[in-house]
This record gives structure tokens, sequence and C-alpha cells, in this order.
């Protein structure tokens, strides 16, 4: 296992610095920021100042070369706004989205699964149509609607929670419960799909006929072998969460590397742009690393050897391309 | 096996010869049986329907602004018909707005599928045909793509060329494709290595050919699925964006614009922001109906699914195996 | 076959079991980037919570002309020499007692004595003299620098601990008004590099700064004035106004900057006129904006009345001049221009008989959500300027690239442009309005006319009664002569004022929110 390791930490590198690089790149195309963060008075003298300060005055490759040098010396640079060392910003944000991510996830995946497999036990009966209207519809919603009118129907009129900030244990419940529909939603499909499927093999009909009660054979059979797409669905949304909580985090005033990311693009703070895309794809690869190994420890079968997802996959469960197809990340 | 579903296989295989036809006939008679996909697709067909003609229909009227029927509700009517869903911050009737709207939140999205699925698709086939070192590049590049922000690239191509619709339509195909990507590859490689290509190959049959006449076909129903669902997700990643301020801009107009416009407004003229919001949740309720349809339809090892009476369909009846 | 195995099910359950652990336990942990009040306050003294619009990006004094980072900063945790009272427009005495002109290009000013900074440094003239050179004179480029004082440096001097000379290199009769943008800091502070947290002389120091949560401010218990009221003032911030409107409304905030009507903030919204005005800014060089009619058409076409009293009925007001009155210079005889659409469409017609390319494309650059409605004031605007003949684009974009259409260097190379600009004059003086929009060659202005800038360089020159003519002159003459702007609003902006908290919202208090002007009710 650990030659996999090796072998896919080496080759998530080469994306990485082609993201970092590509963010670098891109970053400089949205214009001078000169114009953003000295006086309106600033005479030419200035700018120049200014852009040799930065950097901004020598050629692109230049500028990325130093910038890599400053990497291994794990200086990232500064925060033109606020002067603050980049990987500082980055690295305290950072943490706040993950927290909001995980425990979304978990709870996601908990629900999704509860209400797929219940969905799942007569297909096209009332529980299921239930269960699929409401996690279509919970696919559907604009996320940043969700929250200001859940802000507005808990906070405002009701009173019940708090409008947003981050003290408290109360503060969790808007945030996630916004950031959780679209993958319940999603996840309660997959299983759904995948548990019918897996309910319909000749050994669940066989375990019935010996006696076995409903529960025991949703949970140790059924489930254990639905879930190896969901799991990929659950990654991929695990990722999308990630990137995506950036409208959740706005709203709510959630300090996390979302709105960092946002807030530095909008007033070209490059190197605090590039710390946060760096953090957000490292966490990114790592989490498809441990997504593949989690397969593998979910299934004996497919040990990691090729490494490649086409090869995951279990006995009836939906085709892991199936599975993906009914990814919405 | 009982003897019942034993009498059931040989039902369904007579049945199927019956109805074999040409496989178009067989699909709308699948659909018709359903009557939940028929509703959905009458639903999503009068949407596609009301966004092609509606914006050249109603795009003056959306524009039309009156600055003393401001926020005025929905069923206004003593000011004219057009009121009946209410008017906007500016006096402009909702029901044009939400019309004109559509036309450009479903042009967008169908746009973007549209690029992001033929060139993934394309892509990917191609990779995942040929294996290799082609196939190892493509899934980094795929990679690399997924983990980009997607957030700087809307900022970017909103800077450096001016914003309109296509340039958001660019932005959004870009970040889909490398789900095409995968899926597809994935698929193909499967595929390539399955028995029927290795015979194709041995009869002499060109690659291309058998990419055209074997891969391609069994590759589209999940493609069709995949794009469906991502129709939805576009949807509503555009108008994340139009909220945060990168993607659609005034004078344009988008659901997901109004959307984000109208929330300013939540106190006071609550129809502004909730009824466009409620024609993204409708149409891609629609079509996440339409798509679970599709997927049962389009694999022929779950078609039966659709094809037996209700009370077939309980576990424990024996599912050919695919 | 197996049914069951007793080691699956443990590790079946223990799964579950983790997961809610970790649950709980992420739960019951504070949010990552924030950590929970402490519990140290003692006393029965409030603190005050009060939410901005965004985080400060840096607290440093002498960037404390950023409307972001002076809100906090200015007279609250750092003094400057004098205060501008921003209801009757006078100097009022702060770290300085007396001041008078000396001599031509010279000021001297009496120093306060006995106050301290909040760490324990002894103000004096010395002190103050650091700060302005810090400021004005030295490398770091400050804001305030190019704001206030351009390429100017001034001498200073401290001829004994008490009294301090200032000496420009022009006569500049405005200059005790100039130094009230100028936060005296502690003499400890390096002149080298930029400091995020300033030790000032003011009421309240910086206690602790949760970047990206909560900014918190301690009472100074060695202040030489009154006794600061609060033990603490917390600061948050929120982007969405509804939200901003809601911790008021739900008590979790006592201030709310930067709200509107629709936010829902109800009885609990205070609106007030700030020192914004909103304007169109022509790019004058480029044709058919080169054309004076075309630039006096587009002013007959806007319909403000209409706009203020549909869009912003709470009080803007509409605009004759890029400044509101109870600005030096302002000229209350001007008439706003007439809404006449007839008269707009003939001009258009006047000028395209003559040859003047009007269907060319000028474009609107309008910076989103640069102010409440902003996006449909654009709108409204680029259809009543179609309205008459024109061919009009509305372009929204964000800050970083409306101000390349700003500040010089302008763009030149996208046609004719006719810009939305928010101009707010914090100093109180036309001076600051007329040299950045109307002088040739000023930061802001894309085009000039000589005989303008005549009258703009003789009106620098003088004091009081003369000064004040001399600018609305100015005024004048560019309405009749040169028409650079289209005038549309001046602005009222609306605060959140829980019941607890007595504060008399003025034109300042979006720059600078004065802490020691807010008290509890009762």
């Amino acid at each position: 296992m650990w030659t996999y390791l090796r072998r896919r930490i080496l080759q998530s590198a080469l994306p990485l610095i082609a993201v970092v690089l590509g963010v670098f790149v891109l970053a400089r195309l949205t214009g001078d920021p000169s114009k953003l963060y000295l006086p309106l008075n600033a005479t030419d003298q200035m700018r120049e100042d200014f852009a040799a300060r930065n950097g901004f005055d020598k050629p692109i490759w230049e500028q990325m070369g130093d910038y890599f040098l400053g990497v291994l010396r794990l200086d990232f640079g500064e925060s033109l706004r606020t002067g603050e060392p980049a990987a500082e910003m980055a690295l305290r944000a950072f943490p706040a989205t993950l927290q909001l991510a995980a425990v979304t996830m978990v709870l996601a995946i908990i629900v999704a699964v509860v209400l797929g497999s219940w969905a799942s036990l007569k297909p096209n009966g009332i529980a299921d149509r239930i269960v699929s209207f409401f996690s279509m519809t919970a696919a559907s919603v604009p996320d940043f609607w969700i929250a200001i009118l859940g802000i507005w129907i808990f906070a405002i009129t009701l009173g019940w929670l708090p409008t947003s900030g981050t003290s408290g244990p109360l503060v969790w419940i808007l945030p996630i419960a916004t950031l959780m529909l679209r993958p319940v939603g999603v996840l309660a499909q997959v299983v759904r799909g995948s548990m019918v499927t897996v309910l319909g093999q000749p050994y669940i009909k066989v375990a019935r006929s010996r006696g076995a009660g409903e529960m025991h054979i949703v949970t140790k059979h059924a489930l254990r072998n639905a879930a190896a797409p969901a799991l990929t669905v659950a990654g991929d949304l695990a990722v999308g969460l990630v990137n995506g909580a950036v409208v959740v985090e706005s709203i709510f005033g959630w300090p996390g590397i979302g709105k960092l990311m946002i807030d530095s693009i909008l007033q070209r703070d490059f190197a605090v742009l590039q710390a946060a895309v760096l953090i957000t794809a490292l966490a990114i690869f790592a989490l498809n690393i441990i997504i593949d190994l989690g397969y593998a420890l979910l299934d004996p079968r497919v040990r990691p050897t090729a490494g490649t997802r086409a090869r995951r996959r279990g006995p009836g469960a939906i085709s892991d391309t199936k599975a993906e197809a009914l990814t919405n990340v | 096996m009982s003897d019942d579903n034993a009498s059931t296989v040989t039902v369904l295989t007579q049945k199927a010869r019956k109805t074999r036809g040409t496989g178009r006939a067989n699909l709308w008679q699948l659909l018709l049986k359903d009557k939940v996909a028929t509703a959905a697709a009458i639903v999503l067909a009068f949407i596609i329907l009301t966004a092609i003609i509606g914006p050249t229909l109603f795009g003056d009227l959306a524009q039309r602004q009156d600055l003393g029927a401001r926020n005025m509700p929905p069923f206004s009517m003593h000011l004219g018909w057009e009121y009946i869903l209410g008017s906007d911050s500016l006096g402009r009737s909702l029901l044009a707005r939400i019309i004109a709207a559509g036309g450009t939140t479903l042009g967008v999205a169908g746009a973007a599928v549209l690029v992001s699925a033929v060139v993934g698709s394309i892509w990917g086939m191609w990779a995942g045909f040929h294996r290799g070192w082609r196939e190892a590049v493509s899934m980094r590049i795929a990679d690399v793509i997924m983990s980009f922000p997607s957030l700087l690239l809307a900022v970017v191509i909103l800077y450096v060329f001016n914003p309109s619709a296509a340039n958001i339509v660019l932005v959004l195909a870009i970040t889909r494709i490398p789900l095409y990507l995968r899926t597809a590859r994935a698929e193909a490689a499967e595929l390539r290595s399955r028995m029927f290509v290795d015979a194709a190959t041995n009869f002499g049959a060109k690659q291309g050919a058998i990419v055209f006449r074997h891969i391609v076909p069994n590759v589209l129903p999940t493609l069709v699925t995949l794009a469906t669902l991502e129709f939805c997700y576009v949807m509503l990643a555009e108008s994340s964006l139009s909220f945060l301020g990168i993607g659609i801009q005034p004078p344009d107009v988008s659901w997901g614009l109004m959307v984000a416009q109208g929330r300013q407004y939540l106190a006071e003229a609550w129809w502004q922001s909730v009824l466009p919001g409620l024609a993204i949740v409708i149409t891609t309720v629609a079509a996440n109906v339409l798509a679970a349809w599709l997927r049962l339809a389009t694999d022929p090892g779950q078609r039966w699914r659709l094809q037996t009476k209700k009370r077939r369909r309980l576990i424990g009846s024996v599912v050919p195996q695919r | 076959m197996k049914l069951s195995s007793p080691r699956r099910t443990a590790s079946r359950a223990s799964a579950v079991a983790a997961g809610i652990a970790s649950i709980a336990l992420l739960a019951s942990c504070s949010v990552a980037n924030s950590e929970s009040q402490g519990g140290g306050e003692g006393g029965t003294d409030e603190t005050l919570r009060v939410v901005l619009t965004q985080e400060p990006p840096t607290l440093e004094a002498c960037d404390a002309n950023l409307t972001s980072t002076g809100v906090v900063v200015r007279s609250t945790v750092t003094e400057p020499l004098v205060e501008r009272n921003p209801s009757t427009g006078d100097l009022e005495p702060l770290l300085a007692t007396e001041w008078e002109q000396t001599g031509d290009n010279e000021w001297t000013f009496a120093i306060r004595e006995g106050v301290t900074f909040q760490d324990g440094t002894p103000f004096d003239a010395e002190a103050a003299a650091y700060s302005i050179d810090r400021a004005v004179n030295g490398d770091l480029g400050c804001n305030v620098e190019g704001y206030i004082f351009g390429d100017d440096d001034l001498e200073v001097e401290a001829t004994d601990a008490t009294t301090l000379t200032v000496t420009t290199p022009n006569p500049d009769p405005i200059l005790p008004l100039k130094l009230s943008f100028i936060e005296i800091v502690s003499p400890e502070t390096s002149n080298t590099e930029f400091v995020r947290e300033p030790v000032g002389t003011g009421p309240y120091a910086i206690g602790e700064w949760q970047a990206g949560t909560k900014l918190t401010l301690d009472r100074n218990d060695d202040y030489w004035g009154d006794a600061p009221e609060f033990s603490s003032v917390e600061y948050q911030w929120r982007s969405e106004g509804t939200v901003r409107a809601a911790m008021i409304t739900s008590g979790e905030a006592d201030i709310a900057l930067g709200l509107s009507a629709e936010d829902g903030i109800g009885d609990l919204g205070v609106s007030y006129p700030n020192n914004e005005t909103i304007a169109l800014r022509f790019s004058g060089q480029t044709a058919p904006l080169d054309d004076i009619r075309i630039r006096q058409a587009i002013n007959y076409a806007i319909d403000r009345e209409g706009i203020v009293s549909s869009l912003y009925p709470d009080g803007d007001k509409v605009a004759a001049q890029l400044i509101p009155e109870g600005i030096v210079g302002f000229n209350a005889d001007l008439e706003p221009w007439p809404f006449d659409v007839e008269k707009a469409k003939s001009l258009v017609e006047e000028a395209k008989a003559d040859g003047v390319p009007v269907d060319t494309q000028i474009i609107m650059p309008v910076r989103t959500a640069q102010f409440p409605k902003v996006s449909e004031l654009g709108e409204v605007l680029r259809e009543q300027l179609a309205a008459i003949g024109l061919n009009v684009e509305l372009r929204m974009v964000d800050t970083t690239q409306h101000l390349q259409y700003q500040l010089s260097p302008f763009v030149t190379n996208e046609g004719p442009i006719a810009m939305l600009v928010q101009h707010g004059n914090q100093a109180g003086d036309a001076q600051f309005t007329v040299e950045q929009y109307m002088l040739t060659g000023g930061a802001q202005a894309e085009f000039g006319d000589p005989g303008l800038d005549e009258l703009i360089n003789t009106a620098r020159t003088l004091t009081g009664e003369e000064r004040q003519a001399a600018y609305e002159e100015a005024f004048a003459f560019e309405r009749e002569n040169v028409v650079a702007l289209a005038p549309i609003a001046h602005q009222t902006v609306m605060l959140g004022l829980a019941d607890r908290v007595t504060y008399e919202p003025n034109s300042s208090t979006g720059d600078e929110l004065r802490i020691k002007e807010v008290s509890l009710a009762g």
C-alpha cells in the first residue's frame, strides 16, 4: 500500500504545480492592482515603487521563478491588502471551512443513507416517492436563496437561531443545514438506486428465506455492497463542498477559505489567492487519495493495484461510471 | 427460483420480442407508462418552448421601466395584465422578466452542457480507447481543472473579455468538462476490453469504425443521463456566480441574477426573489425526474422496471443480469 | 453461509460511534479561526457591539482616510491634532489646543499637555512631529499622503515640548484642516514599515484582533479626556445588509453601518446624509462626448427627481454640484439641471446635423455593489440616455476594473466613457473635490479647461469669505462652460441603532465612527 501511496502523491505533484501556475498567470491577467492599493494622487514614481516592491515589473517567468523559490523556503508572499504573510491567512481560514465541510458531509451521509435505504425497501411505494421528491427538490435549490430564507425565517421572524457569526453552538445550524441540502438530495438518490439493485440480488433472497430480519439484511449485506458508488459520489460532493462553500461563508460571515478566496480575487491580492488555492488543491488531492484508500478498505477485492477508478466495482452494485453519472458535483 | 419468477422471465422475453420495433417507439411507450416522468417531460418541454419563443415576444416588455409601478405585488392587474406576477424594483413586469430570463438561463445552461458534454465525451472516449499515456495525461489534466477555482476563472474571463452570456458559458463549460472526461474514459476503457471489440478488431474493422459503431452507442446513455443532471447543476452554478457579482451582469437578466438581486427586497417584495427561485426549482426537479427515468430507460438491464406492471417491481423478482 | 460475524458487527458499531463522537466533538469545539470570548471582563461595564460592512484590511493610522480603516481608528484608537466637527464644519481642538498662521507658509500649534500614549510613552510636540513626518514625508506611501497632500512635503519642528511649527512649500490656508487627517501615533511606531495595530492616544486601545472574525478594543483607563463609557468595543463584519439589519433586530449588535430601507431594519433605522454625491463623469476628449451639446443633453435627459423619489426616497437630494451643503465652497444658488427630454433630443439632433457621431457606443461603467440599488440606477440611466437617441452600453464591473476607468491614467482605447462615480468629500472643503475632478491633470479629471483652472488655482490661496466665493464661481463656471460631469444626487445612508444605545449620526459617521459620541440609552 505504501508504494501505491507514494505513487499517488508523486502523481498529484504535477497537477498541483500546474494549478498554482495556472492561478499565478490568470490572476495577473486581471489587471494592475496598483490603483486599488495606492492613494488617489499617486505619482508615477509611487506606482513604479509599488511595482518594484511587489515584483510586478519583472517578466512573468521571473516572477514565477521567484515565487517558487520562495515557496521552497516556505515563504508564500504577503497580502497586498493587509501586509500579513499570505500562508498565515490561508492556514487560518482553512480549518474553518474544513470543520464546516466535515460536519456537513458526515451528517449528510447519515441522513442520506437512512432516507435512501428506507426508500429502497419498497421501490415506487409511498416512502420512495416522498424521499425521491424531497431529495430532488433539495438538490435543486440555489444555496444562497435558502441561506437568506433561512435567516429570514429562523433568525429574524422566529428568533430561534442567531443570524450569523461564529460564537456559540447554535451558529452551526443554519450554515450546515444550507450546505447539507444538496449532498443529501444527491446522495439519497444514489443510495436508493444502489440499494434497490443490491436488494434485488439472489443472495438477498436467500438470506430472507433463511429467516434473517429486514434490518439485519439491510445493514449487514445491502449497505456494505451499495456503499461503493455512494462513496464515490460522497467523495466528489465533499470536494465540491470545500470549493463551493464560498457563498454560505459569505452570507454567514464564516471566516473560511472560500470567503478568503473570493475576497482576494476581487481585491487582486495575488499572494493570498495563490496560497488559498494551493492549500485547497492540496486538500482535494489528499481527499481523493483517502477516498481511493477507503474504497479498498471497504471491498477487499478491490485492493489498489493500478489505482484507476474504473477497476473498482463491487458485485451487483451500480457500476462506478454510472455512479459518477449520478454525481452532481 | 420459483416457477412464478421463471414464468415472469418468459413473459418478459416474449413481451420484449413483441414490442421490439424501432428503439424510438419503445422509448415513447415507456415514457407514457410512467405518469410522473410524462408530467416532468411535459413541464420541461413547456419551459423550453417558452424559453425559445418567449424572449422575442416579451423581450421589450421585460426592459420597460415604470418607476411609478415599483415593487407591485402579484395580481396587480389594475395596472395591466402583464403585472400578474407583480413588478420588480424598476416597475418592470415580473412575468416578462422571468420569461426573458428563462431564455438566458436555459440558453446558458444548455450551451454550457452541450459544449462540455461534446468536448469532454469525445476527449474521454479517445483517452479511454487508447489507454496508455494519453489516458494518464488526460486524467491529470482533469484533476487540474477540477481543483482549479472556478471563481477565479469567472473573474478573469469577465475581466479580459467583455461581460456577456457567452463568456459565462465558457467558464461553466470548462469547469464541467472533467466530469464527462472521466465518465466517458471509464466507460470507453471498460468497453474496449470487452470481447466484441476484440472480435471487431479481428475482423479488420478500423479503429474509427469501432469507436463509432460500438463504443459510442454504449456510452451514450450514461452521458445523456449525466448531461441532464448536469443541466441542473449548471443552472445553480450560474445563479451562484450571479449572486457573487461575477456571472450574468445587468442589463442582461437570468433567473439566478433575479434571485440574487431580489434578495435585498425579501422583507417588502419577496416575490422578486421567490418566483424566479421557484422557476429554477421547478425546472431542475423536472429535469431530475426525467433523468431518473432516462437512467432506467436507457439501461437495458434496468428497463424491465418500467415495463412490468407495478406489483412485479417488488424486490425479490429476478433481475436479468447485465 | 454466515449471516453475521461478530467482528463485522463490532467494526460497524464502532464506526457509527466514531462518527457520532466526532460530530459532537467538532460541534462542541469552537469554530476554527475564531476563539470564544474570554471570561475576564469583570465589572458591570458594557460592551458596545458594532457590525461593519467589511473587515478593516489594516488599522495602520496613516491609511486612516480609507473608510474601512478610518471607521475604527479615527478619533477612537488614535487622535489627530485637530478634529473637524461634521455638523458645523469648524475645527475643534483635540491634541492641539490652539493654532494660528504665523507666517505665509507657517502655522504654529500649541500641544496639549498631560497626554500619554496607550503604551505609556508621553505625548509631546516631538511625538506629533514624528507622526506627521512619518505620514507625509516618509517613503511608506501612506494613503493619506496621496489623498491630502499630493507631492508636497511638510517641514515640522518641535520648537519646545508644547509647540509645533509646520511649514508648507506654498501658502496653505487650510493646513489645520489637512492635519485633521493625520492620526498621531506613538513615536515607538516603526517609520519604515506599515503597522497593522497602531498605538495612539484615543479612548480605546486595540485589544485583540481575531483576523476574519472579530476586532476588540479595550477601554483606555489613562485617557486624557472624558472617561470612556464602554469597557470594550467589539467590531464584526457581514457583507449582507439583511444580515446586518437582522443582527440589530435580534439584539446581536448595537450599531450596524451601511443599511438601506429594504434590509428590514424598521424603526431601528436612522437615515442621515453622508457626504457622498453620485454623478456621471464624461471622457470629454472622445467623440461624441467631446461636444458640449451632448454632455448638456445627457444632463437634461436624467430625471433626477424621479430617480430620487423612486429609488432613494429616504432623504437623498437632487444634486447640482459634486459637493453637498455644509462643505466650504458649496454654491447654494446653483439649480439642478431641469429634466427636459425634448431639449435633450434637440441638442442631440443639432449635434448630429453638425456631423458629430452620436451613434458611437458610449460605455457606462458602474461598480457592482458600490451602494444600494446601484445596478438599478445604472439601468435607469441607460434607459434615459437611450431615450434621447444615444447608444449607451451599461457595464457592471468590480472595484478594481472600475478604478481603471476612474483614476488616471485613464482608459482611452474603448471609446467614449460616461462612468458613474461616487465622490465623498470627507475634508469639508471644496479644494479636495475640485482639484481631483475638475483641475486639468487631477487624478480623476479626464479633461480640463484653462478658464476653470485659473479660477481653481486662485481659490486655493484664499481664505474665509473670499474662498467661499471663489469656489462658488468655479462651480458655476464648470456648469456653464465645461460640463465635465452630470451630478445626480447627494446620498443618504442608514444606520441601525439598537434601543439600548444613543447616537446621533452625522455626515462623517461612515468615515469615522467616534465611539466617544455613543452612549447607553437612559
